[in-house]
């Protein structure tokens, strides 16, 4: 294997999904090949019913293809269960939702140190780490907060603090701006640039042009095949 | 390997998940509550009940064996035990000088329903009981006050009598009855002493009793049609197999049995209350476990009810837990401490429940002395070990279909 090829992340090749609604088969995806190499900033773009979402599952390991491969760093993902795909979740990919996904119970550094619970991780060192993971998102003063306490912007951050803290592969981020104000919006997009600067992969997927022009690369789904994969020239700086 | 800190963070789950629900929580768990109660009433009833049962065979006396015409145990032919001939005065006296392996072998006999009266006071139904001077080694002889009568006093029949515990509460509530004069069945007697408690639950009559000198007894009630019986003791109970064996050979020389011919007598002993304990302990124990296993089933259903509940209330978190890498047997882990600490949360008030009415109970029965007024530890122990079982085979059903969950889907939920 040359050089070139170490740096892929993420193979995926003939990749296709369908469900079973009723008596109808709906093909999500139909025949979809990407590949996703170390420190790229990219976009999934499309309109809903695109087969954006099911692209981002099955990027994301929490669902797998009916059809094809896909390596995640040379681990065929496709044929893992459920349990091998909860470790590659957990260990390789960093998620960041439209809706922060926190869970409301527990405090900033609770949720930012569960990943590191799952991969058990001693107390003292996942504090550690997670206490760190908040300082890079600037949420240090914040700790002991409970989501509801912050405002979306910070519990975006703390969802992305909680997505570094394990130092995954990749970062996947759905809609990361979807419920958040444009101000505020901007922030995190300004967030996301450093930590793609800082040497991460940034996976984007959204339907707005706004937030894709970020990435340095953008991939466009419709009807379930990729239309379009192209380099952006000019990614937008914040 | 589940790693500990995974076990930390579902017991922190489970604590707050209760937390925040109190009220739906102590709801829930009521039927373990009451399931755990009759548990530990249960076995707190049962203790009581085996302690009365050492305190019994230890008035009676592990290394003692009476023989008798009839049986205590009730296991002997009733209608062949009342043919039987009464025990002569003669045959015991004849058994007692045979005897070569006892301790101490001597006749002793009893009057049913006996009349005391001291200044116009009656207490009817009083056993009174003829023994010899040797009977002060025998458990009657664990006196309380006073002094056992001498056999210079038996032979010589004098008017002395021990009072058995009960009789001497009975006359003499605040003060000792030493020195006193009372009337047995008329006659006059000089009270010389007071036996310890000896009774409990199902022998209180053996504290309804008084002792007179075996001599005096005769004259008093005769000798001709009345049956005494044969107090042998062996010294210890590891003596006891070849003690009973040297009675049993001897009594039945004195009696002229021909071999081949039954016993017609019976060899008593403090053993034979078993029989006694363990139907009633049987009684306790199936009304006891049919309650329990009730309060159970139900509990387990209100468990297992809010259980799925509480799944699908947390079927997004489910989600957010699995995308941040839990596995399934985290997450049926984290159901399974949260149903156990339900459950060990509703043992603890149980426990609680227990304690208060015990103590209550044995408040208002100060005199029931054989139930102890505290929960016995080990019940803790086992009422925890049941209630975090009955937690988990509750919480099984609920658990396994949360730790199925697609994650996709439980992102989705709202």
């Amino acid at each position: 294997m040359n050089n070139m090829n170490n740096d892929i992340i993420i193979n995926i090749e003939d990749v296709a999904k369908t469900y079973q609604m009723g008596a109808e088969t709906v093909h999500a995806l139909r025949s979809v090949s990407l590949q996703i190499r170390k420190n790229e900033y990219i976009a999934i773009m499309g309109p809903s019913g695109s087969g954006k979402s099911t692209m981002m599952n099955i990027v994301g390991c929490l669902d797998t293809p009916t059809k094809g491969t896909y390596l995640f760093e040379n681990e065929n993902v496709a044929t893992m269960n459920d349990n091998e795909l909860a470790d590659i979740r957990n260990r390789k990919i960093g998620f960041v939702f439209q809706t922060f996904n926190l869970l409301a119970r527990a405090s900033t550094l609770k949720n930012v140190e569960l990943p590191l619970v799952y991969a058990g991780v001693k107390k003292d060192e996942r504090q550690q780490r997670a206490f760190a993971a908040l300082e890079s998102v600037g949420l240090q003063d914040r700790t002991h907060h409970k989501p509801n306490e912050l405002s979306g912007g910070q519990r975006q951050r703390v969802a992305i603090a909680r997505a570094l803290v394990t130092k995954p592969s990749i970062i996947l981020a759905d809609e990361p701006t979807g419920n958040l104000d444009s101000k505020t919006g901007v922030e995190i997009m300004r967030l996301f640039g450093e930590l793609w600067k800082n040497g991460n992969t940034v996976i984007l997927v959204t339907h707005e042009e706004d937030i894709a022009r970020h990435a340095h690369r953008i991939v466009r789904i419709r009807d379930g095949m990729i239309e379009s994969d192209t380099i952006n020239p000019s990614p937008a700086e914040v | 390997m589940m790693g500990i800190s995974e076990y930390f963070e579902s017991a922190r789950i489970a604590y707050q998940a209760i937390i925040a629900n109190k009220t739906r929580a102590f709801l829930t768990s009521l039927g373990i509550v009451i399931g755990i109660f009759f548990v530990i009433m249960m076995g707190w009833f049962l203790d009581g009940l085996d302690n009365a049962f050492d305190k019994t065979i230890n008035a009676i006396g592990t290394d003692m064996l009476y023989v008798d015409k009839w049986s205590w145990g009730g296991s002997d032919d009733w209608r062949s035990v009342q043919k039987r001939k009464p025990i002569s005065y003669q045959q015991a006296l004849e058994a007692s000088k045979k005897m070569t392996t006892a301790e101490l072998v001597a006749p002793h006999a009893s009057k049913w329903g006996g009349k005391i009266t001291y200044q116009g006071n009656t207490l009817g139904s009083v056993s009174i009981v003829g023994v010899t001077a040797p009977f002060v080694n025998t458990p009657i002889g664990n006196l309380k006050e006073g002094r056992f009568f001498s056999e210079t006093e038996d032979v010589h029949s004098v008017e002395v009598v021990i009072l058995g515990y009960k009789v001497a509460n009975a006359f003499f509530p605040d003060r000792s009855p030493l020195g006193e004069i009372m009337r047995i069945n008329g006659r006059k007697f000089l009270v010389i002493g007071v036996v310890n408690k000896r009774g409990t639950i199902i022998t209180d009559f053996i504290d309804n009793q008084v002792f007179i000198p075996i001599q005096t007894f005769m004259g008093m009630f005769g000798t001709a049609r009345r049956g005494v019986q044969i107090a042998v003791k062996a010294g210890s109970q590891e003596l006891l197999d070849e003690v009973r064996e040297e009675t049993r050979v001897i009594a039945r020389q004195v009696r002229n049995l021909q071999p081949g011919e039954e016993d017609d007598f019976t060899i008593n002993e403090s053993q034979m209350f078993r029989d006694e304990i363990s139907t009633l302990r049987l009684y306790v124990w199936g009304i006891g476990i049919g309650l329990t296993g009730l309060s159970f089933f139900v509990g387990i259903i209100g468990i297992m009810n809010i259980m799925f509940v509480s799944v699908t209330e947390r079927t997004k978190e489910i989600g957010i837990r699995k995308a941040l890498g839990a596995k399934n047997r985290s997450i049926m882990w984290q159901f399974l401490v949260e149903s156990s600490t339900l459950c060990l949360f509703g043992a603890f008030i149980g426990f609680l429940l227990c304690a208060t009415v015990i103590f209550a109970i044995t408040s208002a029965f100060p005199d029931v002395d054989f139930l102890t007024p505290y929960v016995p530890l080990h019940l803790l122990f086992i009422a925890s070990i049941v209630s975090i079982i009955v937690g988990i085979f509750a919480g099984l059903i609920p658990a396994y279909r949360a730790s199925r969950l697609d994650p996709v889907e439980a992102l989705r939920y709202e």
